[in-house]
């Protein structure tokens, strides 16, 4: 370090040695140690110049501005659901609803056995006395019912 | 003073310090791998913002707005004009977040680059703009932060910074107010560090004479 490079540091840099090129800040500040009166007199010059432009303060943005640049960043990716917590699949739904479809059909054929044996047991097949006032075939009261009265009582009064 | 072989030793290694010095200030802006080689501390962050993440996000607004504001406000002496310039280029950090890789360049000087580059087009197009229609007053329906800003900035200070010519105004914006080293600012600039260093002296010798003229108007008050 020179005299004169010290004077080009502190002319360009200013008088904070934080602002010197980081490879001669080391340098500079032994040069100033072992030259006080010398550096001292660049260091004050420079010194009132960095002050003045402290001066120049700006504000900080506005909180709405903040908001404003934050909303336009683009949307935030969804939070990835762990395995264990992962909603059921299509095909695990098409698996549990085909199992749920069986079953349904399995339990209806079981109750309809069960009601056609219970039948069976409370109506006994016809036995060989009634064979002659009736068919073997014998339609549920219902198919035989008809309206009281003659057919010809339906004609016109 | 001694003279002994430990002092020869000293200034051997002073004339080698001294050379290094000289190679780095004669060093053109590509040739900083020593800014690049250093650790980046927003790359983190910056990878986190590509990954959407909201808190960082906003994380990054908080910690880069503010500088971005400083610098467009000194490089275009307008505040609407920076806030413009500072959503541009958080629109680019948007774009380029998820492709961001560490190790090329500091995000923090990426980030000043794209803002100059935004200063740059404005000020170009200023060119072509009528003086009289550049707001140079402060606006007395503007919000409260900025009629403060208005009250506590010293006027004659910016007006210096103003009229200094552009390529001064943004060696010494770089180096005194947004604090990058004289490399990272060489670097942006496309300019060796003796050519930064040409630039600081020149703005500082005539902000030095402005501020002499401003303290003999004091006096002879």
């Amino acid at each position: 370090m020179t005299s004169e490079r010290f004077h080009t540091l502190v002319d360009a840099y200013g008088a904070d040695p934080r602002r010197w090129p980081d490879y001669e800040r080391a340098d500079a500040l032994a040069w100033a140690r072992a030259h006080r009166t010398e550096a001292n007199a660049v260091l004050e010059e420079a010194l009132a110049l960095d002050a003045w432009l402290a001066r120049d303060m700006i504000a900080p943005p506005s909180r709405a501005l903040v908001e404003q640049i934050v909303a336009a960043a683009p949307v935030p990716m969804p939070v990835p659901v762990p395995v264990h917590h992962k909603a059921p699949s299509k095909r695990r739904m098409f698996w549990w609803s085909g199992a749920a479809f069986a079953g349904a059909g399995l339990a209806g054929a079981l109750a309809g056995a069960l009601t056609m044996s219970l039948v069976l047991l409370g109506n006994p097949p016809p036995s060989a006395d009634d064979a002659g006032h009736g068919s073997a075939h014998e339609s549920p009261s219902w198919m035989s019912m008809s309206f009281d009265g003659s057919i010809d009582d339906w004609g016109d009064e | 003073m001694q003279s002994t072989g430990t002092e020869t030793d000293s200034k051997a290694n002073s004339n080698a310090a001294a050379s290094t010095a000289a190679a780095a200030r004669g060093a053109s802006a590509p040739a900083r791998c020593g800014v690049l080689s250093e650790r980046d501390p927003d790359a983190e962050l910056v990878a986190r913002v590509g990954a959407r993440d909201a808190g960082a996000v906003r994380a990054l607004v908080l910690n880069k707005l503010p500088r971005l504001i400083a610098l467009a406000t000194r490089m275009l002496g307008d505040r609407m004009e920076a806030e413009d310039v500072a959503q541009e280029a958080f629109v680019r950090i948007w774009k380029q977040a998820p492709h961001w890789r560490s190790g090329e360049a500091k995000f923090d000087t990426w980030l000043h680059r794209v803002a100059l580059n935004l200063c740059y087009d404005r000020l170009r197009g200023r060119r072509e703009t009528p003086a009289e229609t550049l707001p140079d007053e402060p606006d007395p329906a503007a919000a409260p932060e900025q009629r403060l800003e208005a009250r506590s900035r010293d006027e004659r200070v910016r007006a210096a910074l103003a009229a200094l010519p552009v390529r001064q105004r943004e060696a010494l914006v770089l180096t005194y107010y947004q604090e990058l080293s004289n490399l990272e600012a060489a670097g942006l600039m496309g300019i060796s560090a003796d050519a930064l260093e040409s630039l600081l002296a020149r703005a500082r010798r005539t902000l030095r004479i402005q501020l002499a003229g401003e303290q003999a108007g004091k006096d002879s008050v």
